[in-house]
C-alpha cells in the first residue's frame, strides 16, 4: 500500500501488461487443446487424426484445424431453445468463463522482477490468502453448470448439470482437504511464499506429502468434470448435459471454460506439488545476477512453470483415452466414501509429525 | 499512501457500496425465485469485494467460499428442484404470532451473547487492528486465527448453535405447511 506515485503508475502499467499476457495466453488454450485432444488419441490408436488444414502449403501437423473448427463454431446459427429462461441461458456461459479466468489471475507465474526501483510480482493479484482465494472463486464454477442446465428447459440438461454440480460440491472438499497439509507443512497460505519454500528439489510437496497430491490429482480431475469422471456429459444417457440446448458462441465458451479451468489447475498442481517456476537443484533467482538482463529469471521460471503444466495438460488427456467412465454411485462412493475419510487422515497425520518435529 | 490510489480505494468502496445495495434490493424485489439467488450471489460477492478493500482478505475469500460458493448453491438446487413459481410464493406466509416468537427468541439470544461478552476487550479501537499492525503481527490470516481461537472461542462456537436454531425453525415451519397441502408433483 505504501507505494509512491511513480511506483504505483509502474505497477499500474505493469498489471495492464502482465493482464493482456495472461488473457491472451489463456484464449489460446482451448484452440490448441482442442487439436491435441485429436491428435494425441490418434497417435495412442495408431490414427493420423486431423492433420491436413493448414497454411497454404505449410500443413504444421493440422494446427490450422482449431482455427477453422473455431470460425465454423462462431459463425454457426445461434437457436435458443423455446421456454428457455431468456435472461439465465445467455449468463450462463459468462458464469462459467468468468471463475476460470479470475482464478488464473492468482498463481504466480514467475519469480519477482526488480525493476524500474520497484518490485513486479509476476502474479496478478497478489494476495496473503491466494490458496482461500483460489478455492473462494473455483466454488463459484458450480453455478454456470447448475444455471445453464436448468435455463435450458431441457431435462437431460438438468439432469446433466444436477450431476456435475452435485460432483462438483462433491469432491471441492477432498480437493481443499488435500491442500491443508501443504499449508500446514509451509506455514503459508501465500501462493509465491510455497513456491520460494520449494527452492530445494526434496522440498518439493510432492515428496514432503505424497497423499495429498494422489486426493488433489484424483480431486482435479472430477472438479473439470474430466474423464474418467465426465458423467456430467455421458453422452449415452445424457445426450451432451448441461450444454445440451447450447450452440456457436456459447457452446464455445464452455470448452474455454472447462479448458481454462483444466489449465489453472494444472498450473497450482505444478505450484503447490512441482516447485511452480522452481528450477530442479538450480537456482532460478541467480540468473538475473549470472547474466545481467533483469527478467531473464522470470522468463526462465515462467518457461518452467508452463512446462510442468503442460505435463498435466498431457495427464488429463492421457488419463482419458486409458480408463472408462465411472459409473455415478461409483464416483460418490469414491468422493465420499474414500478420498474425504483419507484426507482427514492426511490432515490429522500431518498435523501430529510437524507437531512432533516442533516440539522435540 | 498517495492521493491518487487514496481516490482509488474511496472510489471503489463506493462503487461496491451503491452495486451492494442495488443488488439487495432486486434480491428482495425480483419476481422469479432464481432471479433473487442469482442476485443474492453476486451481492455477496461484492460484499467480499468490499472486505477486501479494508485489507481482510482472509475474511474476503471466507465470505466468498462459504456463502457465495456453497450457502447459495444449496438454495438455488432447492429452488430449481422444487421448481417455483412466482405465484406459488405469494400464498407462502406465516402467522404474527410465529414470526414475532422467531424474531424475539433469535434477538433475547444476540442479547444473552453481548451480555454475556461485553466486558471482554474487544481489541478494536486500540490501533492494534489497522493494516500495518496486522502485517507486523504475522498477517491477517494469523491475526484472525489467534483472536477467533483464544478471545473469541465461546461467540464463535454459540453462533453455530444460533444457525442450528434457525435451521431447526426452518424445517419446523417448512414441515407444518406441508402437512396442509399435499406436495404438488410436476
Amino acid at each position: 500500500m505504501g507505494l509512491t506515485a511513480d511506483e504505483f503508475t509502474i505497477q499500474f502499467i505493469a498489471t495492464l501488461v502482465k493482464f493482456a499476457i495472461v488473457a491472451g495466453l489463456l484464449l489460446q488454450i482451448p484452440p490448441v487443446m482442442v487439436w491435441v485432444e485429436r491428435r494425441v488419441p490418434a497417435m495412442m490408436q495408431r490414427r493420423k487424426g486431423p492433420n491436413r488444414v493448414g497454411i497454404f502449403k505449410w500443413r504444421i501437423y493440422g494446427l490450422m484445424q482449431s482455427l477453422a473448427d473455431t470460425i465454423k463454431l462462431i459463425f454457426k446459427e445461434e437457436v435458443v431453445p423455446e421456454g428457455a429462461q431468456k435472461a439465465f441461458y445467455h449468463l450462463a456461459p459468462v458464469f462459467s468463463v468468468f471463475p476460470a479466468f479470475l482464478i488464473a489471475m492468482a498463481i504466480p507465474y514467475g519469480p519477482d522482477i526488480h525493476a524500474f526501483g520497484t518490485t513486479i510480482p509476476l502474479s496478478i493479484i497478489r494476495v496473503d490468502v491466494g490458496f482461500l482465494f483460489i478455492f473462494a472463486v473455483s466454488s463459484l464454477a458450480v453455478y454456470g453448470v447448475t444455471i445453464a442446465g436448468w435455463a435450458s428447459n431441457n431435462k437431460y440438461s438438468l439432469l446433466g448439470s444436477l450431476r456435475a454440480s452435485a460432483q462438483m460440491i462433491s469432491y471441492e472438499i477432498p480437493l481443499g482437504m488435500s491442500l491443508i497439509p501443504i499449508v500446514l507443512i509451509y506455514g503459508t497460505l501465500d501462493l509465491n511464499k510455497i513456491v520460494e519454500a520449494q527452492s530445494h528439489f526434496w522440498k518439493w510437496g510432492v515428496f514432503l506429502s505424497p497423499v495429498s497430491f494422489l486426493l488433489f490429482l484424483i480431486a482435479m480431475f472430477a472438479e473439470t468434470n474430466r474423464a474418467p469422471f465426465d458423467l456430467a456429459e455421458a453422452e449415452g444417457e445424457l445426450v451432451a448435459g448441461f450444454h445440451t440446448e447450447y450452440t456457436s458462441a456459447k457452446f464455445a465458451a464452455f470448452f474455454l471454460g472447462e479448458y481454462v479451468s483444466m489449465f489453472v489447475l494444472s498450473c497450482l498442481a505444478s505450484t503447490v506439488f512441482f516447485g511452480g517456476w522452481q528450477v530442479p537443484f538450480f537456482s532460478v533467482q541467480k540468473l538475473d545476477d549470472l547474466t545481467g538482463f533483469i527478467g531473464v529469471s522470470a522468463l526462465i521460471g515462467h518457461v518452467t512453470l508452463m512446462l510442468k503444466a503442460t505435463f498435466f495438460m498431457w495427464l488429463y488427456i492421457w488419463v482419458r483415452w486409458t480408463i472408462p467412465r465411472f459409473r455415478y454411485d461409483q464416483l460418490m462412493s469414491l468422493g465420499w466414501k474414500y478420498m474425504i475419510p483419507l484426507g482427514l487422515v492426511n490432515v490429522v497425520v500431518t498435523a501430529v509429525v510437524i507437531a512432533a518435529f516442533r516440539f522435540s | 499512501m498517495s492521493d491518487f490510489s487514496l481516490l482509488m480505494t474511496h472510489g471503489v468502496f463506493h462503487l461496491f457500496a451503491a452495486l451492494i445495495t442495488l443488488c439487495s434490493v432486486l434480491v428482495v424485489m425480483s419476481k422469479h425465485p432464481v432471479k433473487s439467488a442469482v442476485f443474492l450471489v453476486v451481492d455477496l460477492f461484492l460484499l467480499a469485494g468490499l472486505y477486501a478493500t479494508l485489507d481482510s482478505h482472509f475474511v474476503a475469500a471466507i465470505q466468498v467460499l462459504v456463502y457465495a460458493g456453497a450457502i447459495v448453491v444449496l438454495f438455488l438446487f432447492v429452488i430449481m428442484l422444487l421448481n417455483l413459481q412466482p405465484e406459488q410464493l405469494r400464498g407462502l406466509k406465516f402467522s404474527a404470532v410465529e414470526a414475532g416468537t422467531l424474531v424475539i427468541s433469535l434477538v433475547g439470544f444476540l442479547i444473552t451473547v453481548v451480555a454475556t461478552f461485553k466486558g471482554d476487550q474487544t481489541g478494536l479501537g486500540d490501533g492494534s487492528l489497522d493494516p500495518v499492525a496486522i502485517e507486523a503481527a504475522g498477517g491477517n490470516t494469523y491475526v484472525v486465527a489467534m483472536k477467533l481461537l483464544t478471545n473469541y472461542i465461546w461467540p464463535f462456537e454459540l453462533a453455530s448453535v444460533l444457525i442450528l436454531m434457525a435451521i431447526v425453525a426452518a424445517v419446523v415451519i417448512a414441515k407444518k405447511d406441508k402437512k396442509k397441502t399435499s406436495a404438488p408433483i410436476s
